[in-house]
């Protein structure tokens, strides 16, 4: 997209000076905001990590508030590298489907998957190095986050999907169906976990564990609960035939406490998702469809073979913009912890807002925030590479 | 500065006139068939499941603390009280008003930042004008997270010496007064206004400003209900942020006054309770009855939270 010119006209110098002190001017405010409070955080958090600052500015110390987050140079670097690698993977394939003879096609696809394998180890390897020496509070953040976002996301696009081409339909109410679903996207996340403090509470005739004593399923701890998932699920079945199962480690998967943070994310956006994924069905051309039903294709196979692949461009966006999001996700967990469950449901966010606030270790908290913010770049790159658009369209 | 809570502006698939109506050709409009009744049915429990957690809280913010301890679904008698007493003994007439002066204030300094700069990058020339723009832009990528630490020390006036915002009404406003989302949008906007408009207002000696105030503004009237609709709710549910910059209720926000209900209410489910509806109820309201524009500004804008 480019702006429109202003027509260009013999002007006099004194005139087009005019001109641009008047545009100067107009920006000048909006430059002056966004410099101070948006621009220059990002320089100020890079000079403040280099230095041991807890309240009061200390000494410099380089490199150390990282050695701290990170635990390992070459873990970091073989961890960041794998992530990076994936974008060169994803070149090489797409690059492959470019034309070229069979043969490069067939050794650019074998290169993409290869170097996708070793994005893989790389990355695996770097964070078990990563994890030998570096700030397990923040670490272990990542991996909640990573949680988090693999808990809610995927669940996310795939009711919202539902949702809306359900509502594509003719049907009675689309208005209404949009504006309740929506609700929830608006409503203050502080409110809503307030809610949802009081809904998943572990007293018996709450509402969530009465809606399990109709299924028969004995009530939960929920925000109070430690225990991993896989626990809670499987923990008494494998008891009961004889195997003691000790659940813990990333596979055992997060607590129960956290689990039902990611409900709340997913009551939260799964409107949202519906609603822009309205936006794209209204995208697609009735003819397709005409085409479809005209060839004997029933309605599941017109959805799987044209709304899903059609889709796929908003599926990804949204998908994108929901691990972001979980990786800047902070109020509804903030509210929603219990004092009890510790640390339990602290994603990164909530990790470097108690290195700041509650360890006040502002350094540290930098540090962490700028290692945060390279791993969102990443996933912002993934977005752009894979849309095959400059990053900010602008 | 960025809330920490907005998603990373990123390109949004290009979703353009596609409102989400409907489109022609499939049953007869509002025709009701049998067939469609699982639609209905899977529709409604999407529904319930929307709405269950407001159900909840309006009908616990109603009964008296016995029915909030025993779990009735409803309020033999609605306690109407209970909002009266969140109201005044629990401070949520003042956070009330704080939370609409600080919005009313950011809504105010970003639709003037924003127009006047969205305007100057559509359609004034001068030397620097597509640098300055994308360099803005990028600030959409950074995370708040990044920005709040050095932010917090800025407002502290430890950077550049204005003296200390904590707990005063510029902390809660000024970084907020200007965004590059807003911008972007305007300046979209903006460029496809006619340029016979602005030869005509030239020749009758207009200058920017006149064109801009007597032409522009009154032709962008949706774009600017959009802008202040999202600009409404980032600011009414900005959390981190006020957490950090109110220790004392002066100037604490309805958000940040609920949280600290949380600790202090104890058992008192249903102030809670009252509280919440009360700082729902005012984006629930503006929702209602711009919904329309609402839901396709947030949807077409690609922004999240």
């Amino acid at each position: 997209m480019s702006a429109r010119v202003v027509p260009e006209r013999q002007r006099v110098a004194r005139r087009t000076r005019r001109e641009w002190l008047t545009g100067y001017a107009f920006v000048a405010p909006a430059v002056i905001v966004i410099g101070i409070f948006g621009l220059f955080p990002i320089l100020y958090a890079l000079y403040m990590s280099l230095y041991s600052w807890r309240v009061r500015k200390g000494p410099f110390i380089g490199m150390e508030n990282y050695l701290r987050t990170v635990g390992d140079v070459r873990g970091a670097a073989a961890f960041f590298g794998g992530l990076l690698l994936v974008l060169v993977a994803h070149w090489l394939w797409t690059d492959a489907f470019r034309g070229g003879r069979r043969g490069t096609r067939l050794a650019l696809q074998a290169a993409g998957a290869l170097v996708l394998l070793g994005a893989g180890v790389s990355a695996a390897l770097g964070w078990r190095l990563m994890r030998l020496h570096g700030d397990r509070a923040f670490l272990q953040g990542l991996v909640r986050t990573v949680f988090y976002g693999f808990g809610s996301v995927p669940v996310q696009i795939v009711l919202a999907l539902v949702l809306a081409s359900l509502l594509y339909q003719r049907i009675r109410g689309h208005e209404f169906f949009r504006m309740l679903y929506f609700l929830p996207y608006v409503t203050p996340a502080v409110a809503g976990a307030a809610v949802f403090r009081a809904i998943f509470s572990p007293r018996r005739d709450f509402l969530a564990n009465t809606v399990l004593s109709w299924l028969h399923i004995p009530p939960q701890r929920w925000l109070f609960e430690t225990k991993p998932v896989t626990e809670i699920l499987f923990g008494g079945l494998l008891e009961r035939l004889g195997i003691h199962a000790s659940f813990s480690g990333f596979w055992a998967g997060p607590s129960l406490a956290l689990v039902t943070i990611i409900v709340f994310g997913i009551w939260t956006y799964t409107g949202y998702n519906a609603v822009i994924f309205l936006a794209g069905l209204g995208n697609i051309p009735r003819e397709l469809y005409e085409a479809a039903a005209i060839d004997g294709a029933n309605g599941p196979q017109q959805f799987r073979f044209i709304t899903v692949p059609l889709l796929s461009p908003v599926t990804f966006y949204l998908t994108v913009l929901g691990f972001i999001g979980t990786f800047q996700a902070f109020t509804q967990i903030y509210v929603m912890r219990q004092v009890a469950v510790r640390d339990a449901v602290d994603t990164a966010s909530v990790v470097i807002f108690d290195t700041f606030y509650k360890r006040n270790n502002w350094s540290l908290a930098a540090a962490q925030s700028v290692v945060l913010f390279a791993i969102i770049l990443i996933l912002t790159l993934y977005q752009s590479r894979f849309f095959g658009r400059s990053a900010l369209r602008g | 500065m960025a809330s920490l809570e907005r998603r990373t502006a990123l390109p949004a698939p290009d979703l353009g006139s596609g409102s989400g109506a409907p489109a022609r050709g499939r049953a007869a409009p509002h025709e009701f068939r049998l067939a469609q009744l699982p639609v209905y049915f899977l529709l409604l429990l999407g529904a319930v499941v929307s709405f269950t957690p407001f159900f909840y809280m309006i009908s616990t913010s109603l009964m008296t603390l016995g029915e909030t301890i025993n779990r009735r679904l409803l309020p033999a008698t609605p306690q109407w009280v209970n909002y009266q007493r969140a109201w005044t003994e629990a401070d949520f007439a003042l956070y009330f008003r704080n939370s609409v002066v600080i919005t009313a204030v950011v809504i105010m300094g970003v639709l003037i930042t924003c127009t006047l700069a969205g305007y100057a990058f559509a359609r004034i020339e001068f030397p620097g004008r597509e640098a300055i723009f994308m360099v803005l832009l990028s600030t959409l990528m950074i995370p708040g997270t990044v920005t709040f630490i050095p932010n917090f020390l800025m407002v502290r006036g430890d950077v550049i010496p204005w003296g200390s915002w904590i707990n005063k009404l510029p902390a809660l406003t000024v970084p907020f007064l200007s965004t590059a989302f807003i911008i972007f949008l305007f300046r979209q906007f903006f460029a496809g206004i006619p340029d016979e408009l602005w030869d005509a207002a030239r020749i009758d000696g207009a200058g920017h400003l006149r064109f801009l105030t007597a032409v522009v503004i009154p032709m962008s009237r949706p774009v600017m209900m959009t802008a202040a609709l999202l600009t409404f709710v980032h600011t009414w549910n900005e959390f981190l942020w006020p957490l950090l910059v109110t220790t004392t209720p002066t100037w604490r926000p309805l958000g940040i006054g609920l949280y600290s209900f949380i600790s202090e209410a104890g058992p008192e489910t249903q102030l809670l309770m009252a509280g919440a509806v009360i700082t729902i109820l005012p984006i629930m309201v503006v929702y209602f009855f711009t919904q329309k524009q609402f839901t396709e500004g947030i949807a077409t804008s690609g922004l999240k939270g």
